[in-house]
């Protein structure tokens, strides 16, 4: 490896004034709106938004919607990408892993309110079949108090992408590896466990931070396919942020920072947890 | 047909999709200009702290953007950067750039430093290099960054209302709204929208390839 030369710093110029220009100022900004009242530090936001039921609902709820949605995105994600990388060679299956992003998430939203609605199609479907009589039998999906639809919504949007972070790293994987476990008796899932797991668990988790902040702050999605209580955090801080009310702005700032710290704090977790798990690998291998 | 027609007539579909392919596509160039050489210095090259440029670049993602954009409100009016394309523009490379600088890093690294060096050592200049080895090879990485890209540009409602303030429409903009109204054809040709755009810009960019990139003809 060459040096560490200054023009290759200069590379690394504009992510890094990006990111310190948009979201270490924007962030800075908020924490500011969020603890200052009338000229004076307060946390009097943070205590209020704490103690309001509607918030605490909604970040219930926010929360579980996100963990269940990113447990099965990311399972359902590693099973077909464990079974494309071993039964497909072709780049045709690539094409078909792109098409669920060619749209954006609400617009797959919408088409969960077509498909899965009581006046929707299967409603009607299994309406004229006859297995329902009446078409408000149809179980509830959208606009349901355990988000459902909400969360089938993200785990169709998100398993492709999960697959596309997990397919390089299978492709690297080293074969032989596997097939040493298979020759000394071992099982499918000591395969996993012992060969797949250690390579792939780093980016695992980074996908599933990624996944988990992504549906924790998103908008569109729960907009159309939630219900008017408990709201996703993002409607609600949204409705506090623009309504005509302007006294709760500074809430608003509060909320959102509350979920920002959160995401915050795990990937904290999560990075150390990483650099001893690589100085362990280092350690193993005598090389990195 | 009938949904077409509707929505074909509606003024604002042609301005809204005219501002949605310029905004995407000036996304889509600034993300290629900033992440291409990143990507190459963070596989290319082990410096100290490297770890933290890599964490720090994934933080627009992980970071609700929501948060990024109501702290970044206020300054921007300030600087009238609200209700103009630019402002909007500006605010969509943070859900993009940390994907783009991923996708590069990753293909750089797949290529390898090697190459480089070779043309080098046989007098080539770095950018001849770059020019003649690296983009061809790079091919398949910028032709999904400038889909997945786009398509990201394209999806962003809240980013592109809290900073377009209703003075840009977009296509999301312009969609989400009509959602809860309009009839489902009408819609359901709107979504179809969404779709085609991105298909016109990877057009586009095959064509820009057919023109631009080296040993290219050959190939194809």
């Amino acid at each position: 490896m060459k040096l560490f030369g200054k023009s290759n710093l200069l590379f690394l110029l504009p992510p890094f004034i990006l990111t310190i220009a948009l979201v270490g100022y924007g962030v800075i900004m908020a924490i500011s709106e969020s603890i200052h009242k009338n000229e004076q530090l307060t946390f009097q936001y943070y205590v209020d938004v704490f103690a309001n039921d509607i918030f605490i609902a909604s970040l219930n709820y926010s929360l579980s919607i996100a963990f269940v949605s990113t447990f099965f995105s990311i399972f359902i994600g590693l099973l077909i990408t464990r079974w494309l990388y071993r039964c497909w060679k072709n780049d045709f299956l690539k094409i078909v892993y792109w098409i669920p992003m060619l749209f954006p998430h609400f617009v797959w939203g919408y088409m969960m309110v077509l498909l899965f609605s009581q006046t929707g199609w299967f409603s009607s479907l299994v309406y004229n079949i006859g297995i329902i009589h009446k078409p408000n039998e149809f179980p509830v999906i959208i606009n349901d108090s355990h988000g459902i639809g909400i969360i089938i919504t993200y785990v169709l949007k998100e398993t492709p992408f999960v697959i596309l972070m997990l397919l390089p790293a299978y492709h690297q994987l080293n074969h032989q590896l596997s097939s040493v476990v298979r020759t000394l008796g071992g099982k499918e899932w000591d395969v996993f466990k012992t060969v797949e797991w250690p390579w792939i668990m780093p980016i695992l988790f980074e996908t599933s931070i990624i996944v988990f902040s992504f549906i924790l702050s998103a908008y569109e999605v729960p907009y159309l396919l939630g219900t008017t209580y408990p709201k996703m955090i993002s409607l609600l801080v949204y409705e506090w942020f623009f309504e005509g009310d302007w006294s709760n702005r500074p809430k608003a700032f509060a909320a959102m920072l509350s979920v920002t710290m959160f995401i915050f704090s795990i990937m904290m977790a999560y990075t150390s947890l990483l650099i001893k798990k690589r100085y362990h690998m280092m350690k193993g291998n005598g090389k990195v | 047909m009938n949904g077409w027609k509707i929505l074909l007539k509606e003024p604002r579909i042609w301005q809204a999709i005219q501002s949605s392919w310029l905004i995407g596509i000036t996304v889509v160039l600034l993300n290629l200009l900033i992440a291409i050489p990143a990507g190459r210095t963070i596989a290319f090259h082990s410096f100290r702290g490297k770890w933290f440029f890599e964490l720090l670049f994934t933080l627009p993602i992980l970071i609700p953007s929501l948060a990024v954009v109501m702290g970044l409100h206020l300054t921007m009016i300030r600087l009238g950067l609200t209700d103009h394309w630019m402002g909007v523009v500006i605010v969509h490379l943070l859900p993009s750039v940390p994907y783009t600088i991923k996708i590069f890093h990753s293909s750089f690294e797949r290529i390898g430093p090697h190459l480089e060096d070779q043309a080098v050592s046989l007098g080539s200049s770095k950018w001849y290099s770059f020019y003649s080895i690296y983009l061809p090879l790079l091919v398949p990485s910028i032709r999904s960054t400038v889909f997945l890209v786009f398509v990201i540009s394209l999806s962003q409602y809240v980013l592109t209302a809290i900073i377009g303030g209703g003075n840009v429409v977009t296509i999301a903009t312009l969609y989400f709204p009509f959602l809860s109204t309009v009839k489902e054809s009408v819609i359901s040709s709107f979504s179809l929208i969404f779709a085609i755009l991105p298909l016109t810009v990877l057009l586009l960019f095959e064509f820009l390839i057919q023109i631009f990139i080296p040993y290219r003809k050959q190939n194809g």
